[in-house]
């Protein structure tokens, strides 16, 4: 068996701090053959790759409340012997969205309030993805003026558009 | 795919900024509405056509007070908003909105001014014509710049932005052809050199400006405005591509034909039957095209501004469909009043005035709104406006222009000047209904302005 070390990143998070480098620390002071349990609100992806770099395999579960719990093992460990490490895209540099939303249906400018509403509801860092019937031209600005990143593009399709954005961390 | 500022974007997207409200649009719109009321007033006053000759210096005024002053007015301020939204990248020089706005209010003056002199009503310098049109070809001349600038920016363009585009080439022939007339009208030497010109040359000068510029343009427009608000898909590439195509053939040959004409003095006669048989193709496909949407749509319940633009562009149908008859029975000559009037009121200005009635709330709650949207509850779109209220000025609006219309084709002046007192007060109501709108003024206390919102300012929007 494996020992953990937990590192509670939320509260970081919520305070909207940068919980990189508490992570990093953390690694540092692990004793060989230790692992470190990871809990985050949202799926961190981008970690993934930094910490299979570092030698260390992972495993993610979701839990209760939309967080979650991340093992990472070191590579000579047991834990699900032979898993290949995750290959970010180089797209997917942002977390997994904490909110999705389907907006096609509704009445412009419904689409709008709702992601400024739920954005307004996520921690700094977290995503957010939504689907919208056109692009939201009127939301960048009110996106950009809160500070907030966004990546958006239609579907190949050209049937929807897909949005994605960032709260400001 | 694109990105937002701030991050980098991966490989193969570009930056957007995304539009923001044109802070002087409303400015338009009201300054539009002015010259709309001013026309009314002086055809209820008894001047002009059906009073005196139609194409006279009086019509004239009125004629340029409606199609300058308030058709080209609030078309203007409303793509300098719209055609951001369409192509989705940032009007080219919001700096020049103002300045066109002042060429194009004072050009208008001048040239009324010149029109009054004209026909007697004062004794003015025959410069005042050529010295108005000037004026009013350098303000269309920064409208359609900046316009054709967003424009070129975002090609390959999508539909309803390429009839924006045939529009724009429309009113610099509007405009060219006006400021032509305006030197012959004057008696200087100059236009001396074009003696026929006038003959020929306005009918031109009207399809051009009134089919081309206003009626394409709108139809454009509308495409993406009806799929918005009834919630069709319109992402069919097809989409209005029959319209298109057969409405900017039938412009190019009345325009290019028109002008071959006239150089080569044949007469118009067969330039006018190619376009209008290529125009009623444009105007079929478009109908089905609406049609199509209205069938697709996924909201059931229209709001007031779809259900009178649906209304208006009957009224476009009907004009197609009579004109068309009477050029058959040889009588377009006896009803080109009431056609006119059909076209101008019936299609065009119910059709502004519907959309005023939904873009002036809309701007006025992102401009309010939009700050604190998010964290504090706010009020819907429909929150700003008091449908069933301002669905009376519309039915009046409406049936007053067809009253008008009605009268004008049996011949009663004093008919034509009551109906239009009707359409007077409810272009009034539907006025009192925006400034309600922009004032915040239907909004129930406890929405109306949380925290850190301010009430806009009833002429300038705050961007």
């Amino acid at each position: 068996m494996t020992d953990f070390i937990d590192v509670d990143v939320r509260p970081i998070l919520r305070a909207g701090g940068e919980p990189f480098s508490i992570i990093m620390a953390a690694l540092e002071r692990l004793e060989p053959g230790e692992g470190l349990r990871l809990l985050a609100p949202f799926k961190p992806v981008p970690l993934f790759d930094v910490m299979a770099s570092k030698g260390f395999a992972h495993r993610d579960a979701e839990l209760e409340g939309g967080d979650w719990e991340i093992l990472f093992k070191p590579r000579d460990g047991s834990l699900e012997a032979g898993e290949p490490a995750p290959v970010a895209l180089s797209d997917d540099d942002w977390p997994e969205p904490a909110v999705r939303l389907d907006n096609r249906d509704l009445d412009p400018p419904e689409p709008m309030v709702r992601i400024l509403a739920s954005v307004e509801r996520l921690a700094p860092g977290q995503t957010l993805s939504a689907l919208l019937s056109r692009e939201p031209v009127f939301l960048f600005r009110e996106l950009s003026k809160r500070g907030h990143q966004w990546r958006g593009g239609f579907t190949p399709q050209r049937d929807a558009y897909q949005l994605t954005v960032k709260v400001l961390a | 795919m694109s990105a937002g500022t701030g991050c980098v974007p991966a490989m193969g997207t570009k930056l957007v900024v995304g539009t923001s409200v044109c802070k002087w649009t409303v400015s338009y719109f009201a300054l539009a509405v002015v010259w709309l009321l001013l026309a009314e007033v002086l055809m209820v006053a008894g001047f002009g056509f059906p009073h005196t000759d139609f194409g006279g210096p009086d019509t004239l005024v009125i004629v340029h007070m409606v199609c300058v002053g308030w058709l080209s007015t609030v078309l203007s301020g409303a793509l300098f908003q719209f055609v951001p939204v369409l192509v989705a990248k940032p009007l080219y020089a919001e700096r020049w909105t103002l300045p066109a706005l002042a060429l194009l209010t004072l050009g208008l003056i001048v040239l009324l001014a010149g029109f009054l002199a004209l026909g007697g009503h004062f004794n003015g310098s025959s410069w005042l014509l050529p010295i108005g049109a000037g004026l009013l070809v350098a303000g269309f001349a920064l409208v359609v710049a900046n316009l054709g600038m967003t424009l070129w920016s975002a090609r390959p363009l999508p539909a309803p932005a390429r009839f924006t585009a045939v529009g724009l080439a429309c009113i610099c022939v509007t405009a060219a052809l006006g400021g032509t007339f305006s030197l012959v009208l004057s008696g200087t030497d100059v236009g001396a050199l074009w003696p026929d010109l006038l003959l020929s040359g306005v009918p031109i000068h009207a399809i051009a400006g009134l089919g081309g510029w206003l009626t394409f343009t709108a139809m454009g427009v509308s495409y993406r405005l009806l799929a918005m608000f009834m919630l069709a898909p319109d992402g069919d590439a097809k989409l209005g591509r029959l319209a298109w195509r057969s409405g900017a053939a039938a412009l190019a040959v009345a325009v290019v034909g028109g002008v071959l004409a006239l150089w080569r003095a044949t007469g118009l006669n067969l330039v006018l039957l190619l376009a209008g048989a290529a125009a009623l193709l444009s105007l079929a496909g478009y109908g089905s095209d609406v049609f199509g949407l209205f069938r697709t749509r996924k909201r059931r319940a229209l709001e007031l501004n779809t259900r009178m633009s649906l209304l208006s562009l009957g009224n476009l149908v009907a004009a197609a469909i009579l004109g068309a008859a009477s050029a058959a029975a040889g009588s377009l000559q006896s009803h080109a009043g009431a056609l006119a009037f059909l076209v101008a009121f019936g299609w065009l200005t119910g059709l502004v005035l519907a959309n005023l009635y939904k873009i002036v709330p809309f701007l006025t709650w992102l401009e309010t709104y939009g700050p604190v949207m998010g964290r504090a509850p706010t009020p819907r779109v429909q929150d700003l406006v008091a449908e069933r209220r301002a669905s009376k000025w519309f039915v009046l609006f409406f049936a007053g222009s067809w009253a008008a219309v009605f009268m004008l084709s049996i011949d009663s002046a004093l008919g034509f000047r009551t109906a239009v007192a009707l359409v007077t007060l409810a272009t009034l109501g539907i006025g009192e209904e925006l400034v309600r709108a922009r004032r915040l003024a239907d909004v129930a206390e406890s929405l109306r302005l949380p925290l850190g919102a301010t009430v806009p300012h009833l002429l300038v929007s705050r961007n």
